[in-house]
C-alpha cells in the first residue's frame, strides 16, 4: 500500500475529528501499528488539534469550574467512596456487536413501521368488505321484494290474460268529492271475479276506507275495501254476477252495510 | 504528569489529578464547544455536562485507541452537536461562523492572551477559500464530513482533502500563534 497515499487521503484527520466508523477506526489503529510514518501523521494531527484548540478560544468562566467540581464532589467522588467497599466497576469495552446490534434494531424499526402500515391497510380493507357486505344484504333483500312484487304482478297478468274481463272505468268527474279520481274495474261476468286498478284516488283520514259497491238488481252490495296507496295494481274484489254499475264511497273504517251516497267518489256502468 | 499518570489518577477518581486535568485541557475543551456554540451560558452548560461525563467514563477511555485529548475533545464535540440539534437549541441560539467567533473572541478580552505571532483570526485568513469553507463546517457549525459532502453537493474524496489541506495549514502555522 502506498503509505503516502493513505496518509493523504484525509482519513486520519477524521479519525482525529472522531468521524470515523468503528471498522475505519480500527483500520486507521492498524495502519499506525505497522507504518510508523502513519503513526507519526496521527500524533502530529493529534497535537495541532489540541494546540489549535488551545489557544483560539477563550477560558470557561471560573463560575463554570466550580460548578463542575460541585457536580464531581457530588457525584463521583461520593461514589468512589461507596464503591471502594464494593469491588471496582467492571470496564466494559467497545463491544464489535453494536454495529449488528444497531442493524438489527434498524430492521426492527422497518419491521415495526411496515407492520403498522399493513395493519392500518388490515383495518381499512377490513371495514370496507363490512360495508360491502352490508350493501350486499340490503341488496338481497331489495331484490327478494321485487321477486315477490313480480310473482304477484306475474299471476294477476296471468288471471287478466286468461279471464274474460270486461273493464268498466269509473270516474269522479260528476261529484264534488273527487273530481280527477279514476278507477277501473275489471270484470269477468262468467267466472264472477272482481279486479280493480287505482288510477288516481286521493289518500284519506286513518278513521275512513273507500269501499267499493256493485249496484244490481238488488241494490248495492259491499265487495270490499279499496287501498288507495296501491296505485296501478290490481286489488282482487269479492265475487260479483250481477252487477250494472259499480261505485266507490267513503265509509266509516271497516266499511257499511249500505252505501253513504253523500259520499260518492266515482262510480262507472257497465256497457 | 505523564498521559499514562494521568490516566491511571483519573481512573482511581483522585481529586488532584481531575485538577490537573481541568487546568490542562478545559481551555482547549471548552473551544471545542464554544465554536459550535455561540451563546456562552448554552456553551458552558453543554461543557459542564460533557467534563462531568469525560470523568465519570473514564474506564471507557482505552488509550491504544488515540489520544486522551482526542477522546475528550471527541465527547465535547458530539455533546455539542447534540445540543444544536435539540429542540430547545433551534429556539435559543444559533451556530457560530469563523467570523462571530473571531469577533467574539476579540471582544471577549481574550485577544490579549495572543502575546506574539499572527493570531487565530490571521491564520484562518491563510486557509484557501474552500479549505476555510469546510473548516467552518466542520469545527464551527458541526456538521460531518459526510453531511458537508451531501448538503453541498461536495465529492466525499473532495472534502476530506479539504479537510486535511485546511488541518495542515492550520499545522504549519502553529508556531506562528
Amino acid at each position: 500500500m502506498d503509505i503516502q497515499a493513505y496518509i493523504s487521503s484525509g482519513k486520519l484527520e477524521l479519525f482525529v475529528l472522531g468521524e470515523l466508523s468503528e471498522r475505519e477506526r480500527e483500520e486507521v489503529l492498524e495502519m499506525a501499528k505497522k507504518h510508523p510514518q502513519v503513526k507519526k501523521e496521527l500524533e502530529e494531527i493529534e497535537t495541532a488539534m489540541f494546540a489549535f484548540d488551545n489557544q483560539s478560544g477563550p477560558k470557561p468562566s471560573s463560575a463554570v469550574k466550580a460548578k463542575i467540581f460541585e457536580t464531581l464532589d457530588n457525584e463521583v467522588f461520593e461514589e468512589k467512596i461507596d464503591k471502594k467497599k464494593n469491588t471496582t466497576t467492571p470496564v466494559v469495552p467497545l463491544q464489535p456487536w453494536k454495529t449488528y446490534a444497531a442493524a438489527a434494531s434498524i430492521v426492527a424499526l422497518i419491521a415495526s413501521v411496515l407492520a403498522i402500515y399493513f395493519a392500518s391497510r388490515y383495518y381499512q380493507v377490513d371495514s370496507r368488505l363490512t360495508a360491502l357486505i352490508q350493501d350486499q344484504a340490503v341488496m338481497a333483500e331489495e331484490v327478494d321484494q321485487y321477486k315477490v312484487r313480480f310473482q304477484e304482478a306475474d299471476a294477476q297478468l296471468e288471471t287478466l290474460l286468461a279471464g274474460d274481463f270486461d273493464r268498466i272505468p269509473m270516474t269522479g268527474e260528476g261529484f264534488e268529492i273527487q273530481q280527477d279520481a279514476r278507477v277501473d274495474v275489471f270484470w269477468d261476468k262468467n267466472k264472477q271475479e272482481v279486479w280493480i286498478s287505482v288510477n288516481n284516488l286521493s289518500s284519506i283520514d286513518e278513521d275512513k276506507d273507500y269501499q267499493l259497491w256493485a249496484i244490481g238488481e238488488d241494490g248495492p252490495l259491499g265487495i270490499g275495501l279499496v287501498s288507495a296507496g296501491e296505485k296501478l295494481s290490481l286489488q282482487q274484489m269479492k265475487a260479483v254476477s250481477d252487477a250494472g254499475a259499480f261505485a266507490i264511497t267513503i265509509e266509516p273504517k271497516g266499511g257499511s252495510e249500505s252505501p253513504t251516497l253523500e259520499n260518492l267518489v266515482v262510480i262507472g256502468e257497465v256497457a | 504528569m505523564e498521559e499514562e499518570q494521568l490516566i491511571a489518577g483519573l481512573r482511581s477518581r483522585d481529586r488532584k489529578t481531575i485538577e490537573y486535568l481541568y487546568e490542562k485541557y478545559s481551555r482547549a475543551l471548552f473551544a471545542v464547544i464554544s465554536r459550535i456554540i455561540q451563546d456562552k451560558d448554552i456553551a458552558e452548560e453543554v461543557f459542564h455536562d460533557a467534563f462531568v461525563k469525560i470523568t465519570k467514563n473514564m474506564e471507557r477511555y482505552d488509550a491504544s485507541k488515540g489520544r486522551l485529548y482526542t477522546w475528550m475533545a471527541n465527547i465535547c464535540r458530539n455533546a455539542a452537536i447534540d445540543k444544536t440539534r435539540s429542540k430547545e437549541f433551534s429556539n435559543a441560539g444559533k451556530t457560530n461562523s469563523i467570523d462571530d467567533y473571531v469577533y467574539g473572541m476579540a471582544s471577549e478580552s481574550g485577544t490579549s492572551e495572543i502575546v506574539d505571532g499572527i493570531g487565530v483570526s490571521e491564520l484562518l485568513d491563510r486557509l484557501s477559500e474552500e479549505q476555510r469553507f469546510v473548516i467552518e463546517c466542520i469545527y464551527f457549525k458541526g456538521f460531518t464530513h459526510s453531511e458537508i459532502a451531501e448538503e453541498f453537493d461536495i465529492p466525499l474524496g473532495t472534502v476530506k482533502s479539504r479537510i486535511r489541506a485546511g488541518i495542515n495549514v492550520l499545522k504549519k502555522n502553529l508556531e506562528k500563534i
